[in-house]
């Protein structure tokens, strides 16, 4: 490590720590109200023994649908981009699709799941709806940017449009997907949270909603720190995960 | 030449459209024929239009006038049967295949099974033995034209196209694989068309050498070079070389300079 | 004369066949399978609730949109100013950075409820939701827009002497206002989609509170027309903010 570099890692992690310490002295000192708690409490309250029943079947509920949701909405998004970029005459009408459907907010489009699949589908749905835009988006602009003169060769050599789709568009899409795959993460969360609020019977979504209305504020808290915990996780995962790409491919 | 051309360009001219309306007449009226396993350098001051002469060869181009016909078919025939190789002056390898992979491309392309043994030979033969394995990020300027020349003759074209693929080199650098060029031609004698603005290049590795003059394009001068093969360096040293040399290079002086 | 019709309306069929496609599905799934409409109206029924009672959404939308433009702008002024800031002192930036990198990396939308009990069931909590949400992007695109400037700002305000302002509108600003308006546009629909996810869960007021209710009543037909209503707001502030962005970049560049 460069010492800039280490530099600005030590600053960013003093950053992260001052960020903890002023959560934990306004929740002790009641600066904020009775509704924000000493992180302190907080962390204690999620360590309770007798709460981890409760949190792990509340977590295992929602990272599924995150999972599902993250998995069939990426491969939804990747298979309607190639589709929209080896026919060339649906892109227009399928880039108007995704963006109106993304437009739709996705509170509203709850009642419409329901009836369509279950309550507890709604989640995973929306999740995948989320993540599928994004992966959408980045992948048919980055099937297009394979360079010029590589585009040639492929003409000379006489490959067929599939073959340069396989070999050519998608190894150069690569980096543009592996973004989308970190970008979409915590949108994959807020998709799950989301689909609970509407009314799923497990869940995150569901705890966070249920101690608001009840005042149950470390549980709140700890409800939403997990979520955040996990995403963040996910998150930065994929950024290595994004960076080993970056270098692969170039 | 008795025999029917391989490549015959037959009265072509090429006009392009700008963004802004405008238009481009980039060449008028070429008209060139190449024989069957000759080998053509085309020279000219840059921006007379031999990109686009070898891009209209290769069908990335469409004529404005005139037809161009590789042995009596479209351009866009002898592609889709993968039977055209092409090296330019970006080497265009694919940076996430190493070089083995990068060379075995166009057998992948043509939907045939890959020749392992005879990669590795062109592997060999360009002079990459031990890079199989590299990746082109790796390798210096010089050794990524070899993988890409390789992979232009890979599957044994019947007309292969080269688009100053070494404008990028140093001359050093440059020299060396002109030699090396030479040697590999000498073995397959592919119907070749070379653009450079290289004299010396031209006359050392080309049955006949064409200029052309500055925009709009035109044939000026079409001249044999009578050099036995193989070719050594030391033709280069050769008074009647040198007196090439003088001609070629008196002919791309700017229109006025000569009398 | 025809032709120009023709062709405007194949281009709009080029454009919206699969839109189009889907709504017809919808229909055509809902006559045929016979649903009750509490179950799931068709688009038609839909269509036929708004058009029976234009002006029953038009106050809720309105006050939904005017919630979200003000978030909107509360969150792009902190933020742009936070982003300026730490752009300002290196000891701030290294220190913020890290944070406005976890906190986009988080859902931020689950910090609603915890906004809702901090601040109240209040119009006001909802402006500050609006805000916290783009907040973050504002940071984010401004910050990285300053940072394609020279480094060592700070040598840089000294070597513009005592003006601080001359340097801040003749290179701060310019250099950062594309982002920021890039960050304008793809916040502003999430901004409206935000306040109704807050009116939703806090059920004060505007188009949230309205689908809420309708649910809650079982009066689908309303509840898919109020959803309509919401992505028309939504996409007409994408539409606000294009046009914004045009206009600011072709006077600031
Ligand atoms: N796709 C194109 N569109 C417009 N003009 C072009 C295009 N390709 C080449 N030209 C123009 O045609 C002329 C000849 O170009 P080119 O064949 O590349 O020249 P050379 O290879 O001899 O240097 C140049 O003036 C160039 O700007
Ligand atoms: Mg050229």
């Amino acid at each position: 490590m460069t010492s800039a570099r280490s530099q600005s890692f030590v600053l960013g992690l003093i950053g992260v720590v001052l960020f903890l310490i002023a959560w934990e002295v306004i929740g002790t000192y009641r600066l904020a109200g009775l509704t924000w708690p000493p992180l302190s409490t907080v962390l204690v309250f999620l360590t309770t023994p007798a709460k981890l029943p409760l949190f792990e079947r509340a977590t295992a509920a929602s990272f599924a649908s995150v999972g599902i949701g993250y998995v069939c909405g990426g491969a939804g998004g990747l298979v309607l981009a190639l589709v929209s970029h080896l026919i060339a005459p649906v892109r227009p009408g399928l880039d108007r699709l995704v963006a109106v459907i993304h437009a739709i907010p996705s509170i509203a489009l709850a009642p419409l799941l329901i009836v369509l699949a279950s309550a507890d589908a709604t989640p995973p749905v929306i999740s995948g709806l989320g993540v599928g835009y994004v992966f959408y988006v980045a992948a048919t602009s980055g099937l297009a940017t394979a360079g010029a003169a590589h585009r040639d060769l492929f003409v000379v050599l006489g490959a067929s449009r599939l073959s340069t789709a396989l070999r050519l568009d998608l190894p150069s899409a690569l980096p543009a997907i592996a973004s989308a795959m970190k970008l979409s993460v915590p949108i994959a969360f807020i998709g799950a949270i989301i689909g609970e609020w509407f009314g799923a019977s497990r869940g995150l979504g569901l705890l966070i909603v249920s101690a608001m209305q009840n005042f149950q504020i470390p549980l709140l808290w700890s409800a939403v720190l997990i979520t955040a915990v996990a995403s963040l996780s996910m998150f930065a995962l994929f950024s290595l995960l994004e960076r080993l790409v970056q270098e692969r491919m170039r | 030449m008795p025999d029917t051309p391989a490549i015959r360009i037959d009265r072509v001219s090429k006009t392009f459209r700008l963004g802004d309306g405008r238009e481009l007449t980039a060449l008028t009226d070429i008209d060139l024929s190449i024989a069957p396993g000759e080998f053509v350098a085309l020279l000219g001051p840059s921006g007379c239009g031999k990109s686009t002469i070898l891009r209209l060869v290769a069908a990335l181009e469409e004529a404005t006038a005139g037809r161009i016909t590789i042995e009596g078919r479209a351009p866009a025939e002898l592609c889709q049967s993968h039977r055209l190789g092409v090296a330019f002056q970006d080497h265009a390898l694919l940076p996430w295949l190493d070089i083995e992979a990068n060379v075995s491309l166009p057998f992948h392309l043509a939907g045939r099974s890959v020749d392992g043994a005879r990669v590795k030979d062109m592997i060999a033969l360009v002079g990459l033995a031990g890079f199989e394995k590299a990746r082109p990020k790796q390798l210096s300027g010089g050794m990524r034209q070899r993988a890409s020349i390789a992979r232009a003759l890979i599957l044994e074209p019947e007309v292969l196209l080269l688009d100053e693929p070494f404008g990028a080199l140093d001359a050093v650098t440059r020299r060396q694989m002109n030699v090396e060029l030479q040697r590999i031609w000498s073995r397959h004698r592919i119907t070749t068309l070379l653009v450079t603005h290289s004299v010396d290049e031209a006359l050392f590795l080309a049955d006949r050498v064409v200029v052309m003059s500055g925009r709009p394009g035109r044939v000026i001068l079409d001249l044999p070079a009578p050099f036995a093969r193989p070719r050594a360096p030391a033709v280069m040293r050769e008074p009647v070389f040198h007196d090439l040399v003088d001609r070629l290079t008196e002919a791309l002086e700017p229109e006025g300079a000569h009398p | 004369m025809t032709s120009a019709i023709f062709e405007l309306s194949s281009r709009v069929a080029q454009r919206y066949w699969a839109v189009a496609l889907v709504v017809a599905g919808w229909q055509i799934w809902v006559s045929a399978a016979g649903l009750s409409s509490i179950v799931l109206p068709g688009p038609l029924a839909v269509l036929t609730d708004f058009v029976g009672d234009p002006l029953s959404y038009a106050e809720p939308a309105g006050r939904t949109f005017a919630v979200a433009v003000v978030g909107l702008l509360f969150g792009f002024v902190l933020g742009s100013a936070l982003a300026v800031l730490s752009w300002s002192s290196r000891l701030l930036n290294g220190l913020l950075t890290p944070l406005g990198l976890i906190f986009t990396s988080i859902p931020v939308v689950t910090l609603i409820p915890i906004i809702a009990r901090l601040l109240g069931y209040d119009v006001r909590t909802v402006v500050a939701i609006v805000a916290l949400i783009c907040f973050f992007p504002a940071f984010v695109y401004v910050g990285s827009g300053l940072r394609a400037l020279p480094p060592g700002s700070d040598d840089l305000f000294r070597v513009f002497g005592g003006s601080r302002r001359q340097c801040f509108l003749r290179l701060v600003l310019p250099s950062s206002i594309p982002n920021l308006m890039l960050a304008f546009r793809l916040t502003a629909p999430e901004a409206v989609l935000a306040a109704v996810v807050a009116e939703f869960l806090m059920g004060t007021d505007g188009l949230g509170h309205m689908f809420r209710k309708a649910a809650g009543e079982f009066d689908t037909e309303r509840a898919l027309a109020t959803s309509l209503i919401a992505t028309i707001t939504s996409v007409a502030c994408f539409g606000l903010a294009l046009a914004a962005e045009r206009r600011v970049l072709r006077r600031w560049t």
